[in-house]
């Protein structure tokens, strides 16, 4: 028996990978010639031009966009108002382009053909935009069927020469399965450059993790910058469509893939002004600004921090003045500013909600006993406390509260008895 | 009343006239070498600071062997000190050069976080920087990083290499780049299904390996078997240097065959092995005389465990004896373990779980019940007991079976007897192709790569056909949305395990347990008695469309045993042997499984108390067989007896043939028809459990003469009259039944 007709009969017993071509169509060819490139109007129809690179090939498309062209919210020359705006600042920030000009920024979105990451996983489509003084650049660079890798990084590799990627999750997608794919070819193309990297993912999940149920970027264009896509092939179809291309070289469906792609890259330019503009408070305040105060606040940069808090106060929602004042007096207590902190915990704990009233009681009964040395203020800020987690459903922290509350009323009642 | 000691109850032991034979293995003194010089001078140090100041025999020439760019596997009884045979060379590769790497390969995860203490022990007292990480499904995300780049010696098991570490290969350069040594512990536990694909796994190891520039020499080490060195070879495709100069000491040993009453002299049927293990241990646990139960089946550890628990309670607490084998969960192993090395557990019941080098310290007593299968299966549950120099006592209590008579009323067959073969079939197409997926993901195959011993272009094209890998020229590249290796188990047949799930605490529902899916269907079938931990579970429905099984705690008084019908078609026959009268086949067959029923069986007496159905759906395996088809039958045997000789001679192999291919007994089935299928004609199978075959029947294809000698003798040797349960199964009216089965045996 021959081992195929062998195979056919363990079909049954052997892991089949899910039928993903909806079309059949058997492939007859071996290999491509460099000179026989099926379909090369269509391809150069569509904006893309062949790059040879030793017998092989890859395609590079390239579309370009006016500067004054608006894409949601924003037009593309915003993007050198919002690089001005970073180098005229002076706190730093993650995603700060101090030190840039926009040309230095380099907007990275791959095509694979699998979601989980490994050796197998091919990047088929490397797509970048950067701007120029007149123009925005988008340039998709294209495998033809997997075993043509080393042009594509070789014409890859060769253009580009900027200080930062701007991705969207590329820290833990795009870019190591870039360096994975780099990798295996690395013998024959040139070395990975070293790159700042802006993963605007991470950005996203910051200002509207609560506010949108899932932080993708086509929902953030939607939602957040107002950009509307018409007959739009979603993202999860490109291995499917990509492999069905490799199969039958009609590049007809590719082509929407590569739209998608370039709407994607398109969107990050929009995006990183749009994050931009709030982490500068350009457009005073906004819904973002509190957490954009807190994320500086984290960060460590207090003054901005405390300054966008205050803007906060003054014109935010009831919500976001409150959680704001909560935050400024973890910064006046800081300070060592106890009577201002304390004026605002006496607020939050009339107004705020309930875990802010618990916290707030909790600070007052401490600046109380430690530096007002008022321990019957401090014993009722106490009680407050307690009886206001009584209300809440206990977990392990509402439990570790509630110990550490009924160790300060004892401390507290002797401290009292022997003042008395 | 005073505790007695070991060497009391051995004395006593002499006197008792059911022990048949009684063996004892000399004390042996250590044979040594000086460490040789070129040893690392702090390496020398830190092992003199553990008191080793010269090494055995087999530890040197196994440093020397390695020193000398030879691939080695070492053999070694249990606590000889196997680990410094590959820690040694390894120290000392890292301690000469910083960059060199060694990756080393245990088939359990425990086994290998006992490894990285041991192995972080000496290195801290080194006083060199060598970082040893375990790699596996615990390690957290924030520690994988570092061990990819800065693991000097990463140990993980083959299942992590096949699914997290090979197909992100370019996550761990530094380690490819430098790898100098593969450390293969446990070598003979690689065998049968799993075996097949570790040799794939490694067979893509080494693709990686040479991608990347390295050229690793492989370091072995196994426990007793036929064929180390064939073993080795096969899964690592380099040729080996056996090393077996074992010069570790150890204490005098006393291995005693037990040999319950008889009961009913007629049909030769002996008391329960069961019910004279728990007496046995019974006696040494309540003396404090740590002892290890084996017992062959999971539902048998439980039996044994639940009397022991019970008989000792008052004097013991029942937390001082423990169970211990597959489907608990990694946690209480890990307490079992401590507690056995601690001395704080007394008494330990287990499946050959602990046959593998888990570190449970030396026990002073091993109860064996039954004859484990194998020489070397025996020979390992054996080196559980017995500490370097004190003496140590091993009882193997035989059952009713064929072979377990056999062996202990031949004890000059079982001492005299080289252990078995470890057999695996790297080239099973199913495992195969499994893994030439797997490999094409990691790097694209090119025409004429060679991938193990067939030719692989015909099956990448077959794959081209299948739309999984895309070929551009002379390359094959894989062309898939998938992620190949998380639909390949290495372990099973099936990736889908059933889980156990009690639900006896409505408010707090948990998972006690795992089980593969062939076993679930004759365990956890509705109304099945599970037992866990000693705890009595009935399962009150097997959802078996989502693989789980809902049981509750229950309190009854008998276990239950399940039914399975089988059904066999012929598909192609490969090879024949035609005799006068009979012919021997080689070939694929179906096989068609379904459970019929289940018997409850009372605790206590063994007797059968009622029976209930089993729904649930057929299972089908296209796979490998051995038949033995009878052409011309005389015809003063009838059809009724002649059936029965044929069941009475597959029951003979069914006990014979394991032992002669080294495999466990589920993994070789034997059928017999008085029909069969495809000719009518009488017929014996024997197939492997395993879609595709993993070259048993194959085996017993090519030495059906040695099978079929084992078989006559074992039938002639029978203490019977004229067939018992020991032998041929039972007696018929009328006819000489053993002398019949030898005759029909011998015409083959």
């Amino acid at each position: 028996m021959s081992l195929k007709s062998k195979l056919n009969r363990f079909k049954p017993h052997m892991n089949r990978e899910v039928e993903q071509n909806p079309l059949q169509t058997k492939s007859e060819e071996k290999a491509i010639h460099q000179v026989d490139i099926p379909y090369e109007d269509k391809w150069r129809q569509n904006d893309t031009s062949c790059y040879h690179f030793d017998e092989s090939y890859c395609f590079i498309r390239e579309v370009r966009y006016p500067l004054d062209y608006q894409h949601g919210r924003y037009s593309f020359s915003q993007l050198q108002t919002i690089m001005n705006q970073w180098n005229a600042v002076s706190f730093d920030h993650p995603l700060s382009g101090k030190g840039l000009d926009s040309g230095d920024l380099f907007f990275f979105d791959t095509e694979t053909t699998g979601l989980s990451g490994g050796a197998g996983n091919t990047i088929f489509l490397l797509g970048y935009a950067y701007v120029t003084e007149t123009e925005v650049i988008v340039r998709q660079h294209i495998l033809p069927q997997p075993g043509h890798e080393i042009p594509l990084y070789q014409s890859f590799l060769e253009r580009i020469n900027y200080e930062t990627l701007v991705t969207y999750n590329g820290k833990s997608f795009d870019w190591p399965q870039l360096t994975t794919q780099h990798t295996l070819i690395k013998e024959h193309v040139p070395k990975l450059p070293e790159f700042g990297h802006f993963d605007l993912y991470h950005a996203s999940r910051r200002l509207w993790k609560d506010q949108l149920e899932r932080v993708k970027l086509s929902v953030v264009e939607t939602d957040i910058l107002g950009v509307e896509r018409v007959n739009d092939i979603p993202g999860y179809l490109a291995p499917m469509i990509y492999f069905d291309f490799v199969e039958r070289k009609d590049p007809e469906i590719l082509f929407g893939i590569l739209k998608h792609n370039e709407l994607d890259i398109l969107s990050l330019i929009s995006l990183y002004i749009y994050i931009s503009r709030q982490i500068l408070q350009m457009d005073g305040h906004t819904d973002e600004s509190i957490k954009v105060a807190r994320w500086l606040d984290y960060i460590g940069e207090q003054e901005v921090a405390v300054s966008t808090y205050e803007a906060v106060r003054k014109s935010g929602s009831n919500g976001d003045r409150l959680t704001a004042s909560h935050a400024l007096a973890f910064q006046k207590k800081r300070q060592k500013q106890f009577q201002e902190a304390l004026d605002l915990w006496q607020e939050i704990v009339k107004h705020g909600n309930s875990q802010q009233r618990i916290e707030a009681s909790i600070e007052c009964a401490k600046l109380h006993e430690h530096q007002f040395k008022d321990i019957v203020s401090a014993l009722d800020y106490t009680e407050k406390a307690l009886q206001e987690i009584e209300k809440i459903v206990s977990n392990k922290k509402v439990s570790k509260w509630q110990e550490d509350l009924e160790r300060r009323i004892s401390r507290l009642k002797r401290k009292r008895n022997h003042d008395g | 009343m005073k505790k007695k000691s070991l060497s009391d109850v051995i004395k006593e032991l002499r006197m008792n006239e059911q022990i048949i034979h009684w063996h004892e293995i000399e004390p042996k003194e250590a044979r040594t070498k000086a460490l040789p010089d070129e040893v690392d001078s702090r390496i020398q140090a830190a092992l003199k600071k553990r008191g080793i100041d010269r090494l055995y025999t087999h530890q040197y020439s196994a440093f020397q062997t390695v020193q000398k760019g030879e691939h080695i596997v070492a053999v070694t009884p249990t606590a000889s000190g196997k680990t410094l045979c590959y820690n040694l060379p390894v120290l000392q590769a890292i301690a000469e050069n910083n960059q060199n790497r060694a990756l080393y390969l245990f088939p359990t995860k425990a086994l290998a976080q006992d490894q990285k203490s041991e192995l972080n022990d000496i290195i801290n007292e080194m006083g060199i920087d060598i970082k040893s990480f375990t790699y596996d499904g615990d390690t957290s995300p924030a520690i994988r990083q570092k061990v990819r780049k800065a693991g000097h010696i990463v140990i993980t098991n083959p299942d992590m290499l096949h699914s997290a570490i090979l197909p992100h290969h370019t996550k761990w350069v530094s380690l490819f780049e430098n790898l100098k040594y593969i450390v293969i512990d446990e070598l003979h536990t690689y065998r049968g299904v799993f075996g097949s694909h570790v040799a794939n796994v490694i067979r893509r190891l080494k693709r990686i390996c040479q991608f990347y520039g390295s050229n690793p020499i492989f370091i072995c080490t196994s426990a007793t078997i036929a064929n180390p060195r064939e073993l080795a070879e096969q899964l690592t495709g380099h040729s080996m240097r056996l090393i077996d100069d074992n010069g570790a000491p150890s204490g005098r040993k006393h291995f005693v065959f037990y040999n319950p009453p008889i009961v009913n002299q007629p049909l030769n049927i002996r008391k329960s092995a069961t019910v004279e293990v728990n007496h046995l241990a019974k006696q040494f646990l309540q003396n404090n005389i740590q002892t290890i139960v084996f017992a062959r089946s999971r539902v048998r550890v439980e039996i044994i465990l639940s009397h022991l628990q019970e008989l000792v309670k008052k004097e013991l607490g029942s937390k001082s004896i423990r169970g211990y084998r597959g489907g608990y969960l990694p946690k209480q192993r890990r307490e079992i373990e401590k507690g056995l090395r601690e001395g704080s557990i007394i008494g330990v019941v287990s499946t050959n779980a602990l046959e593998l080098g888990v570190d449970i310290g030396q026990l002073q007593v091993c109860v064996m019940t039954g004859y484990p299968g194998s020489v070397a299966s025996t020979w390992q549950q054996a080196g559980r007991a017995g500490r370097r120099h004190d003496e140590a006592l091993i009882i193997m209590v035989a059952s009713s079976t064929p072979i377990d008579q056999y062996i202990v009323q031949n004890p000059d067959y079982f001492f005299d007897r080289s252990p078995e073969y470890a057999r695996i079939n790297p080239e099973n197409l199913i495992i195969l192709v499994d893994h030439l997926k797997c490999a094409a993901y990691e790097l694209p195959f090119r025409t004429g790569e060679s991938f193990g011993l067939l030719e692989i272009d015909e099956l990448l094209e077959y794959l081209v056909e299948e739309r999984v890998l895309h070929q551009n020229g002379d390359k094959f590249y894989w062309a898939n949305q998938s992620f190949p290796a998380t639909n390949i188990s290495l372990r099973s047949a099936s990736q889908e395990n059933v889980v156990i799930i009690d639900q006896s605490d409505v408010a707090n529902v948990t998972i006690i347990g795992e089980m593969d899916r062939f076993s679930a269907m004759t365990l956890l079938h509705d109304e099945a008695i599970y037992l866990h931990e000693g705890i009595q579970y009935q399962v009150e429905k097997l959802d078996w469309e989502h693989k789980k099984a809902y049981v509750r705690k229950v309190d009854v008084e008998y276990y239950t045993d399940a039914n399975l019908a089988v059904q066999l078609k012929v598909l192609e026959i490969d090879r024949s042997v035609n005799r006068k009268q009979t012919a021997i086949h080689y070939g694929d067959v179906t096989v068609n499984m379904l459970p019929t029923i289940f018997k409850k069986i009372r605790l206590t007496t063994f007797e059968n108390i009622g029976s209930g159905p089993i729904y649930l759906p057929e299972e089908e395996l296209h796979t490998s067989s051995t038949w033995l088809e009878l052409r011309e039958v005389d015809e003063e045997i009838g059809e009724k007896a002649l059936e029965q000789l044929l069941l009475g001679i597959a029951h003979v192999l069914q006990h014979i043939v394991p032992i002669h291919v080294m495999c466990d007994r589920q993994d070789i089935h034997v059928v017999s028809q008085i029909k069969a299928n495809h000719t009518g004609l009488p017929t014996i199978f024997l197939y492997d459990h395993y879609p595709g075959g993993i070259g048993l029947a194959e085996d017993v294809y090519k030495r059906f003469d040695d099978i079929r000698a084992a078989a006559v003798h074992l039938i002639s040797q029978c203490l019977c009259e004229n067939g018992c349960p020991s032998c041929v199964g039972m007696e018929l009216d009328g006819m000489n039944v053993k002398q019949a089965c030898i005759d029909l045996l011998k015409q083959f």
